[in-house]
């Protein structure tokens, strides 16, 4: 793999050394100073109001979304469900195949020309047909964010798999390892780095399959919400979905970096002092 | 002449590759599986094992792809126009995404004030912003090409960043001792450097472009092939809108091919064949120069 996406973060950020405060005064400075500009800018007319909201128009129209009117919880409840339960099921069945798929190189040959069409495919794109199949309820949704959520860990599962060092695979072998256990001890941990990458990028791609799923068929989600608060022109209120999505996403990330975290504890300095400090107290208590 | 060995080579590398056993063996049984899979599908449609409305028989997709390529041609502007959206929302998010993260990569102030934005960028699905963009830029091609933009812009910036970022500390001491100036030390080092790995974020963002645009498309669209596809599939002709997928799978192919061939071209010294040709090119007009010189005008 040469340099494939790096979806983490901002790379190239050395530590500041100035002081806390002084960081998240600067912050704040600059995104206040940007959301005074645009408020300023609509509020004397040189943008439509109707289409760019004023900043305090989209963090007022907050309260009625989530408290007065509260019409938020149950799309929100809705599209998280459909996410994390797409995610899981996509998940687990690309990695549960490529497993299988990697064991055998005859079957790898011959799936490789149909994983290479089904990946030039936009998977989104199959949303109409999902629909057609599966009718407009959760299922349908389900199906596309499964889908979404299926290619990313399949391909890097595979790909990782593939490519497990033949030296280790050979020591196990001589070691008398049986198969299952040169796959569980050797293959899949070493592959593991890989995998959760796939793994991150449907999760990042989750939310969006799950929004595309309910703009094209409307009852319930997040998705619906913003789609017709939009076309009520309510633009505050979308902004607000939105950055309520932003949040989600966000939510979402950082969970998927906590638990990468602790699978693949031997990646991160602190993942090892926390797992090695384990060790240390379970052998302690042996003695 | 110098041109006709390695021509004459190849050719008769290509001729002992299609020859060879194992790979006509090869080839053989891909084409048996296929068509035995393709068979079972057909024999199970043609005996009602397979409900028409859910799953139609390849002769049904194959005569819906005649339809729509050879009898009525109706795909061909739909396809044009998703193409368009596609190529125009690369071109301006990357152009977008590309500039910023030069300006980041150049000033540390620049990126640890822009980290933030570029974070909640990055976490926010960006197709979510559909209908805004559509409230926004209207229901024509631009909102199309707006989404596609705003979707390929974070895959290009971040990769770009990384790449330029990368730079050797001593390849980069050396620059400096060697006198180079600050825009040579950016083309001559830090841009070769940082090509293979924007050139991975641009192969990424191209496919995501056409999501993109076939999801602007959805939300609301007169012509284009997402359009086209949600028509179809409307009217349940699954097998028109089967059809409709693989020629969005065949676009998905010409756009990551051209991406890929655009990769073997700029990044040569990273795919060996490539190298080869490039570094033969470059010995022969050695040469030729060499000989100018020598020889007295």
């Amino acid at each position: 793999m040469q340099g494939g996406m790096n979806d983490d973060a901002i790379p190239g950020l050395p530590a500041d050394d100035s002081p806390l405060w002084k960081r998240v005064l600067k912050h704040l400075a600059i995104f206040a100073s940007l959301l005074a500009v645009w408020e300023f800018v609509t509020a004397f007319g040189y943008a439509d109001p109707l289409l760019f909201p004023r900043p305090s128009e989209i963090f007022g129209s907050f309260v009625p979304l989530y408290v007065t009117r509260a019409i938020v919880w149950e799309h929100l409840w809705v599209t998280m469900a459909t996410v994390l339960a797409g995610f899981v099921v996509g998940t687990l069945l690309g990695i549960t195949l490529a497993v299988l798929a990697g064991l055998s190189e005859t079957i790898h040959r011959y799936m490789k020309p149909y994983v290479i069409v089904l990946e030039a495919t936009p998977r989104i794109a199959i949303g109409p047909l999902m629909l057609a199949w599966l009718g407009f309820g959760f299922g349908a949704k389900l199906a596309i964010v499964t889908l979404v959520c299926f290619f990313a860990p399949f391909i890097n599962t595979l790909t990782a798999i593939l490519s497990a060092n033949p030296a280790q695979v050979e020591l196990m072998r001589s070691l008398g390892a049986s198969k299952w256990q040169t796959l569980t001890k050797t293959i899949v941990p070493d592959a593991m780095p890989m995998i959760m990458a796939g793994v991150r990028m449907a999760m990042a791609s989750a939310l969006g399959g799950a929004l595309v799923a309910e703009f094209i068929s409307s009852n319930k989600g997040m998705g619906v919400l913003l789609d017709n608060l939009t076309a009520m022109l309510n633009m505050s209120g979308a902004f607000a979905t939105l950055l309520s999505l932003t949040v989600i996403g966000y939510v979402l990330y950082a969970l998927m970096e906590g638990v990468e975290g602790r699978i693949i504890f031997w990646q991160n300095e602190a993942g090892l002092r926390r797992a090695s400090a384990r060790r240390k107290r379970r052998w302690m208590a042996l003695k | 002449m110098s041109g006709a060995t390695p021509e004459s080579e190849r050719r008769l590398n290509l001729v002992m590759r299609l020859t060879d056993p194992v790979f006509l063996r090869r080839k053989f049984t891909h084409l048996a599986v296929f068509s035995t899979f393709i068979g079972v599908w057909e024999w199970a449609g043609r005996t009602g094992r397979l409900n028409d409305l859910i799953m139609p028989a390849p002769s049904a997709i194959a005569e819906a792809l005649w339809r729509l390529y050879v009898v009525t041609g109706e795909i061909y502007w739909h396809f044009f126009v998703t193409f368009f959206e596609a190529v125009m929302g690369f071109l301006i998010g990357g152009a977008i995404g590309m500039g910023l993260a030069i300006a980041a990569a150049l000033s540390l102030a620049f990126r640890r004030y822009i980290a933030p934005y570029a974070v909640a960028l990055n976490v926010t699905p960006g197709i979510a912003v559909t209908p805004i963009f559509i409230a926004w830029f209207g229901f024509g091609w631009s909102s199309k090409i707006a989404l596609a933009a705003l979707i390929v812009f974070f895959p290009i910036f971040v990769n770009t960043l990384a790449g330029l970022l990368r730079t050797d500390r001593d390849t980069a001491e050396l620059f400096r001792s060697l006198g180079a100036s600050k825009a040579q030390t950016f083309f001559k080092l830090m841009v070769p450097n940082a090509a293979p790995m924007i050139f991975a974020g641009l192969k990424i963002a191209m496919t995501s472009a056409l999501v993109g645009a076939i999801v602007a498309e959805f939300a609301s669209a007169t012509e284009g092939i997402g359009i086209l596809m949600q028509r179809y599939s409307h009217q349940l002709d699954i097998a028109a809108s089967i059809a409709v997928l693989l020629s969005m799978s065949l676009m998905g192919l010409l756009l990551f091919t051209a991406m890929e061939m655009a990769d073997r071209h700029v990044v040569f010294w990273k795919h060996q064949g490539r190298l080869e040709a490039v570094s033969r090119n470059r010995r022969r007009r050695w040469f030729g120069l060499a000989m100018t010189r020598l020889a007295p005008a």
